[in-house]
Parts: structure tokens; C-alpha cells; sequence
């Protein structure tokens, strides 16, 4: 472990915003991955102007620097692997400008995403990516993870709804990358680079965010699948129809018997069911769209098939979703309920396969795991449920992960729809991107030659995710 | 990560599979007090979790700072009812705490001091509703495994020999403090709103909002941690500064975390009315109301009624 000099860091930022306790530094360690390690600092700016000194500094003293929001990241992206300080975020939290005539919101990088859709509210807007995370996820973490959420398959991703940024750059320098503008012609649109580099590239200390309309009508319907084919043949032909879901959304089995056993929801115990959605102002067009995806699950077989445009039966129809986390951690005393293999996404074609392999996968090596997902997106979710007492579950659990990866890699699909690489998602990421390794490292190396912003993630996370960090669970000797 | 040595912590012990069950998913932050207060994540639920978990497998050192980590906690379960897992957070801290007492650690965190100045009446012992007063060997002392920091025992103690030390933003001189600030800054300031933790908080805090959102807000509201423990000072500070009525939201009767709080707050606020009385002021000017757990459309439409009241009786003359 280098030295750091707190006198410096004391002079930048003043005693009240730096944590050097362990106490402290512990919990700073992890993320809601399975992964910890001790950063060996941890400090809080309020303004810009501090964090150029600090990244002059660590770029001078070679000290790693992890940019941090609500460390709610799924794969270890801010858990200091080797070492360094963490730069708390939360505290540049200020919602700068809320601009109705030009459609536009500055917003420092700490606010919270409810937070700023609870601002947006009174003036009929809101900001779309909103993962499920938003009560905790910032702004910062939301732009460096391209989050996105139930509501993108309509709405797009981080990534769509960023106009522009002031980021410090590794050697403190400030830029202002993209513009105020919906467009923007040439360049190499280094904005969008940003977004999804998991606080490897720069340090976003501002952002400019489109935002939309509520819309006036929201229905939202559910409809049964016997068999997974038919549910993952369903969203294909939706999305294929020019229908606009607002959301589509698959539960498999596991994920319904968990919930029923857990919660005695009392959900019928089916391959799959989607639950989709539509909005808009004009009630006859949400109409049409819900009963052109209706049409569409029936065709395909889909059963009790429900709609409503009633808020209270809308929460109904979606609890079997909501109440999955907890369903999943409640399954079982033993077991628990593991971010991993968390998020890919394959073509809609294949997310039938995709969902039986990962049942496939599961029982071969014995642990259990459930296919869930913003699949209007492509986007598929699963957890590994294990008894992490066990190292035998882990070598599972690696095992299985590599499987899953291979299956996504074969049917052209991709690592990360949403989470990140971070570490615990490295070695699929680096097998992917195999032809352009070299080619991100050098844009890595560019603008940040020293290696100090965020090291060890992504490309240079190690390929065994086991034993990459030390892991946040008891293990058994 | 292996256990490293046997663990000292044998109540803590039993929720092992209770702290690998939490998905560290953060969605306790911005509900807890602490770290409303603090806006430090380390201060948050989460970070107690991941404490115990700490201390428990041998990977921190038990200190004076992990402890207080887990004697800093105000028991409003608010964590506990975002919590996306169904974790019992404060069942963890109270086992944790048992076994950090054994070892020795002595808080005090949020939990109750009394100094010097006690006069062992036992007013607040009677008055503990969670039986964490008693008679001890350095005369009144506060039991730290059992104090859920509600403040009764403060604020009934006729020598002011009590106190919490670390009030992260709730107490006496916080709420003065803040309520006179906010006067101070807005024009457009009419009412302060005493919001308990139980009955009704506002959330989502953790984010600062543009000043032309804000610039002409008529109210504001501040948390405290049970109605029943507003003192007198407290409610009259803002009339002193000018504003034109104060608004106190306490849980129902039978609803109370702590007891009598929600009494307690009915005959503080009376107390109060009959000051304004005897100065010639319409006594309500300042009012209680009764919020069930989280009834957000309620409490607005109560701040709505009392705002529309003031409006027509204009500022104090
Ligand atoms: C229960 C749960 C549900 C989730 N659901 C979703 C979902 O539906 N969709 C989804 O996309 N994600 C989801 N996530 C993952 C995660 O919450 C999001 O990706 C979120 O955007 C992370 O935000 P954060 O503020 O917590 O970032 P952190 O976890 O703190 O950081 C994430 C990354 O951003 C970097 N970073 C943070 N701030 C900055 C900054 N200012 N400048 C540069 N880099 C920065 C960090 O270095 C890190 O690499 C979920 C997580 C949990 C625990
Ligand atoms: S019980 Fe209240 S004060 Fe204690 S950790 Fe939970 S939210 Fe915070
Ligand atoms: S909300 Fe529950 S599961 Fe999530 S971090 Fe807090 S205690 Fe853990
Ligand atoms: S009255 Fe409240 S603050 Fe005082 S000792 Fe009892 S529980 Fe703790």
C-alpha cells in the first residue's frame, strides 16, 4: 500500500469530508456485488474545482482514484481492487437547471435518479433510462454503467438521453463534452464515450439530460406462456410489429415459484409470462398498441391474458416482478441470492434459448438460478442462488457463469445489457471484445496514461472472478 | 473470503446467513436519518450491515468507531421497510450490541447520557417506554442494548441531566437551528411543519434542488425522532422568528412507537396555544395532527389546510 498524504487530502477537501477509519474504508469496500477489498481512503467532494486538485495529485503520487455514486453497481465496478482512494460522489448532488423551453436538465453527478424525477414531476417530465435501482442510483453511476431500465425498450438507455457533460480527466484537466442540443453532427462524440466507462476514463462532474412528457394513459397487461418458446416467440413478433411497448417484461417459472413460495402471491405456476405496457397521451392509440401486443400473445398461445389502465390493478399485475429480489432472497435460509451472470442480452430471437439454458445450466450444476428480464430490450437478468458457505458452490458457480457467457457469446449476444463488466463479468467481456482489446486499451491509455482512474475493471479485471478480490460472504475453510 | 478466527460475537452469530441474505442493494440509504443527516454512506444501513457482517467474520477489528457504528441508530425501522431483502436490521444491531457490551464497548451513540447534575429522581425510568432506565452503580444509567434513542427520557427530566449526544440533525438545537435558518433565507416563509420520523417523513432528501424551485417555498419540514419529545423552546423558536404558524405531526394514539409520544406532543402543542393565547395570538397558529405510518396524501393535505388557514389570518401583528 502507497502513502497517501492526508495533509493534502485535508487541504483539498477539509477534514469533515475525508474517512481513513477502517471502519469506515470496510464499508466503502463493497458494492451489491460479491466482491471487497480495502480502499485507503475515502473523500467527499462538494464542487469541480476539487476534483481537479485531487486527480493532480493521485496522477502525480500515482495513486489509484475510484469514482463512486451509491455503490449499487452489480459486478464490483467501484470496489477498489487495487487499492487507492475512493471519490465519494454523493455529495455533488445539486440539480443545477431544470430547462422546460429547451427539453434539458443540468444535474451534478450525485443526484439521486428518484430525486431528480421527483423534481421533474410538478412540471409534467421525467427522466426515462430509471433503473430499478433509481432510489439509490445516481446520476454519475447511472452515465458510467449506461443503466437502463423497464421503461427503455421505449425510452432508450443512459446513453440516449445524455446531450453532454463536463468531465475532470485523469490528469485534472476539465472538458465539456457534447452539447445542449438533441443533435450533434461530427466529432468523435466523446460524451457517449463516457457513457458505460465505468469511471475508467474520466470523472463526470456534470451532466446535461433530456427529459419527456408523462404520459397521460398507462395500460399494462399479463399473459401466460406453457412454454418458454412461445413467451420468447411472443416478444419477437411485438417488437417485430412496430407496436411501441412502453415495457415487455418475462418471469420465468423459477422466478414465479419463488415468489408464491415466499410471498403467497398465488401466481399460477407457468413456464413464463410477459408483462407488457403501453403509454401515451391519446387513450385510442395506447389501446391500440396494447391490443395489437394482446393479439400478439394469443397468437402465441399466451393465456389469461389481462389488461388495466387502473394503477392499483396495474401494481397487482406487476408485483410478481417487484416482489422478485426479495422472493429470491427469501427463498431459502441456506441460500443466498448471489449477483451473478446477473445481465446479458441475445437477439430477441434467442431469448427462449437463452432462459432454458440457464435453467439447463443451473441444474447441471446444481445451484439454482431464474431468467428474468427487460426483454423488450433484450435484456436478460438472472441471480445464482447458493449456499456460499459451501467453495464447492463457488467452482459451480464459476462454472456455470462460464457456460451461460459461452451460450450468450455463440447466439451473438452480448456481456452486459445494463450492469457493467466491472470485475465479476471480465472474463466474458474480454473474450468478446477479443479483436478490439488493444484498441480500448489504447483509448485507456490516451487519456489516462498513468492507469490510475479506476484500475484493474473491465479490460484489466482479472480473468477469474473468484479470486480476483476477496469476497464479500464467509467461506468455509 | 475465509472466517479468520473464531468469533467473540455469539449473539450476532445466529444471523449469519441473515448478513450473506442482504443484497447490499443500498435501498435503506436514503430512508435513514443518519444518513440524511450525514450524507455518508458509511453512516448508512447498509454500512452497519456490512459492519456486523465485518466483525462477525473476523475482517474488522472491533473498535470504538465499528462499535458506534452500531450504538448510532435511532430503532424508526425505516430501513427496515425498504429493505428489498426483508432483512430485520435492528434485530442486528440489538444482538451486535449485546455482544460489543460484553466486550466492554460502552457507546454512547444515540443512546441516553445522564451527567452529573441527575437528581435520581426516577421520572425518566417511569417514563422509558422501552425499559432502558434503571438504578445502576453510577446512579441513573441507560441500559445500551435496549435505548432506542427516543428522547422521552431528555426531555422529561426536570435537572436536564440527560442527553443525546449525537442527534444527527433531530435534536433541540438542530431543529432551532435549521427551522430559523429557512426563515431567515425565504421571504415567502410562513410555516415550520415538525414531522415524526413515524408518522410521516419525507424522503428522498439527498439531492439539493435549483433555488428557483425553491426560492418561494412557504414551509418546510423538519424530521424529528418522536412528536412526543418536542420541547416547548422548539415549538416557539420559529414564532420568534417570524413565522406565521408551526405544524406538528405526530402518529395516532394507539400508534406509537414510543408510547405516549403522540399525547405527549397534544399537551406540549396546547401548552403552547394557551401562551399564544394569553399574547393575544390565535392559538392555531400552531397545530397537531395525527399521521398514520407513511399516509403521504394525508400529510400533504394537512400542511395544504394549515397553509390556506394562515394565508387567512396573514402574518402576527
Ligand atoms: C437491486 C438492484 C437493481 C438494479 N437494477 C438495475 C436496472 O434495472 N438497470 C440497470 O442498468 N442497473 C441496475 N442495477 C445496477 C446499478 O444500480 C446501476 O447500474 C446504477 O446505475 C449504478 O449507479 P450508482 O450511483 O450506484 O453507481 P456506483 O455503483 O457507485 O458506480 C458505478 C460505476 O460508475 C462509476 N461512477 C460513479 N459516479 C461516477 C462519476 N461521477 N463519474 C464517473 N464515473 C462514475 C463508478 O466508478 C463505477 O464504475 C441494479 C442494482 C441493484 C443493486
Ligand atoms: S432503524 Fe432508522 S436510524 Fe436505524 S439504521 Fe434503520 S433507518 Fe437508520
Ligand atoms: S435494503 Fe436490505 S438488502 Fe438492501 S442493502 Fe439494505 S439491508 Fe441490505
Ligand atoms: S427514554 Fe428513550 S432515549 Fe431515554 S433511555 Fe429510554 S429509550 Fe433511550
Amino acid at each position: 500500500m502507497k502513502t497517501i498524504d492526508e495533509s493534502k487530502l485535508r487541504e483539498i477537501f477539509g477534514e469533515e469530508n475525508i474517512k481513513t477509519d477502517p471502519s469506515d474504508l470496510y464499508a466503502f469496500g463493497s458494492d451489491a456485488s460479491v466482491h471487497h477489498a480495502m480502499p485507503w481512503a475515502v473523500v467527499r467532494p462538494d464542487n469541480t474545482r476539487q476534483v481537479q486538485q485531487l486527480m493532480v495529485y493521485a496522477n502525480d503520487a500515482l495513486i489509484p482514484v475510484i469514482p463512486r455514486g451509491g455503490g449499487s453497481g452489480m459486478c464490483g465496478q467501484t470496489v477498489p481492487i487495487r487499492g487507492g482512494i475512493v471519490l465519494d460522489m454523493k455529495h455533488m448532488n445539486r440539480i443545477l437547471e431544470i430547462n422546460l423551453p429547451d427539453v434539458y436538465c443540468r444535474v451534478e453527478p450525485g443526484v439521486v435518479d428518484d430525486d431528480l424525477n421527483l423534481a421533474l414531476k410538478p412540471h409534467g417530465m421525467f427522466y426515462p433510462p430509471t433503473p430499478a435501482s433509481s432510489r439509490i442510483a445516481t446520476i454519475g453511476g447511472e452515465i458510467a454503467n449506461n443503466a437502463s431500465g423497464v421503461r427503455s425498450v421505449k425510452y432508450g438507455a443512459t446513453r440516449d438521453a445524455v446531450l453532454g457533460m463536463k468531465v475532470v480527466l485523469p490528469n485534472g484537466d476539465l472538458v465539456t463534452l457534447g452539447a445542449h442540443t438533441r443533435v450533434e453532427a461530427s466529432g468523435y462524440q466523446l460524451h457517449k464515450l463516457m457513457v458505460g466507462s465505468e469511471g475508467t476514463l474520466g470523472i463526470v462532474v456534470e451532466a446535461t439530460l433530456n427529459f419527456v412528457p408523462i404520459p397521460e394513459y398507462r395500460c399494462m397487461g399479463i399473459a401466460n406462456f406453457d412454454h418458454l418458446a412461445h413467451a420468447g416467440a411472443a416478444v419477437g413478433s411485438i417488437m417485430a410489429s412496430g407496436a411501441i411497448p412502453s415495457m415487455l417484461e418475462l418471469v420465468d417459472s423459477v422466478a414465479i415459484k419463488a415468489v408464491n413460495k415466499t410471498m403467497n402471491l398465488g401466481l399460477k405456476e407457468v413456464a413464463a409470462s410477459l408483462i407488457f405496457e403501453a403509454d401515451g397521451m391519446v387513450k385510442e392509440a395506447v389501446d391500440y398498441e396494447i391490443n395489437k401486443m394482446k393479439e400478439i400473445c394469443k397468437k402465441h398461445q399466451g393465456s389469461d391474458i389481462t389488461t388495466s389502465y387502473d394503477p392499483r390493478e396495474r401494481a397487482r399485475i406487476f408485483m410478481g416482478r417487484k416482489k422478485l429480489f426479495p422472493a429470491l432472497s427469501k427463498y431459502d435460509d441456506n441460500l443466498s441470492s448471489t449477483s451473478l451472470a446477473d445481465d446479458m442480452a441475445v437477439p430477441y430471437s434467442r431469448m427462449a434459448d437463452m432462459a432454458g439454458k440457464i435453467h439447463e445450466v443451473a441444474k447441471k450444476n446444481n445451484i439454482i438460478m431464474t431468467a428474468y428480464g427487460h426483454c423488450g430490450s433484450g435484456c436478460m437478468h438472472t441471480k445464482i442462488l447458493m449456499d456460499t458457505k459451501q467453495p464447492e458452490q463457488w467452482a459451480s458457480a464459476r462454472k456455470a457463469i462460464t457456460e451461460i457467457y459461452e451460450f450468450v457469446r455463440s447466439v451473438n449476444g452480448t456481456t452486459s445489457a445494463e450492469h457493467g463488466i466491472g470485475l465479476s463479468k471480465a472474463a466474458s467481456f474480454k473474450v468478446e471484445k477479443a479483436d478490439s482489446l488493444r484498441l480500448l486499451q489504447t483509448i485507456k491509455q490516451a487519456l489516462d496514461p498513468n492507469n490510475i482512474l479506476n484500475p484493474g475493471k473491465l479490460m484489466q479485471a482479472p480473468d477469474d472472478w473468484v479470486t480476483a478480490t476477496g469476497l464479500r460472504y464467509a467461506v468455509n475453510n | 473470503m475465509e472466517t479468520k478466527h473464531p468469533t467473540r460475537f455469539n449473539h450476532l452469530k445466529k444471523w449469519e446467513s441473515t448478513l450473506a441474505a442482504c443484497i447490499r442493494c443500498g435501498y435503506c440509504f436514503e430512508h435513514c436519518p443518519l444518513f440524511k443527516y450525514t450524507g455518508w454512506e458509511s453512516d448508512a444501513p447498509r454500512a452497519k450491515i456490512i459492519t456486523a457482517f465485518g466483525l462477525l467474520s473476523g475482517e474488522l477489528e472491533p473498535s470504538e468507531a465499528a462499535a458506534d457504528k452500531l450504538f448510532n441508530c435511532f430503532y424508526c425501522k425505516r430501513c427496515e421497510a425498504a429493505c428489498s431483502s426483508g432483512v430485520t436490521l435492528t434485530d442486528i444491531f440489538t444482538d451486535a450490541r449485546k455482544d460489543l457490551v460484553e466486550m466492554g464497548y460502552a457507546g454512547p451513540g444515540t443512546t441516553a447520557v445522564t451527567d452529573l447534575t441527575c437528581a435520581q429522581c426516577l421520572l425518566c425510568v417511569t417514563a422509558c417506554p422501552h425499559e432502558a432506565r434503571f438504578h445502576g452503580e453510577n446512579g441513573i444509567e441507560t441500559d445500551l442494548v435496549k435505548c432506542q434513542s427516543c428522547g422521552t427520557c431528555v426531555s422529561i427530566c426536570p435537572a436536564n441531566a440527560v442527553n443525546i449526544l449525537h442527534t444527527f440533525g433531530t435534536g433541540k438545537e438542530d431543529l432551532t437551528r435549521a427551522s430559523a435558518r429557512f426563515l431567515d433565507t425565504h421571504a415567502s416563509a410562513k410555516a415550520i411543519v415538525f414531522a415524526c420520523n413515524w408518522s410521516y417523513y419525507p424522503d428522498l432528501q439527498a439531492s439539493r434542488l435549483p433555488e428557483s424551485e425553491t426560492h418561494d417555498k412557504d414551509y418546510d419540514i423538519y424530521v424529528n425522532m418522536c412528536a412526543g419529545r418536542l420541547e416547548p423552546e422548539t415549538l416557539m423558536a420559529p414564532f420568534l422568528n417570524h413565522a406565521w404558524g408551526v405544524l406538528v405531526a405526530c402518529c395516532p394514539e394507539d400508534d406509537c412507537q414510543h408510547k405516549n409520544g403522540g399525547k405527549r406532543s397534544k399537551q406540549q402543542v396546547k401548552r403552547i396555544q394557551s401562551i399564544l393565547e394569553n399574547l393575544d395570538i390565535d392559538p392555531e397558529r400552531i397545530q397537531v395532527v395525527e399521521i398514520p405510518d407513511g399516509d403521504k396524501t394525508l400529510f400533504q393535505a394537512e400542511i395544504d389546510t394549515f397553509i390556506d388557514h394562515l394565508n387567512a389570518l396573514g402574518p402576527i401583528k
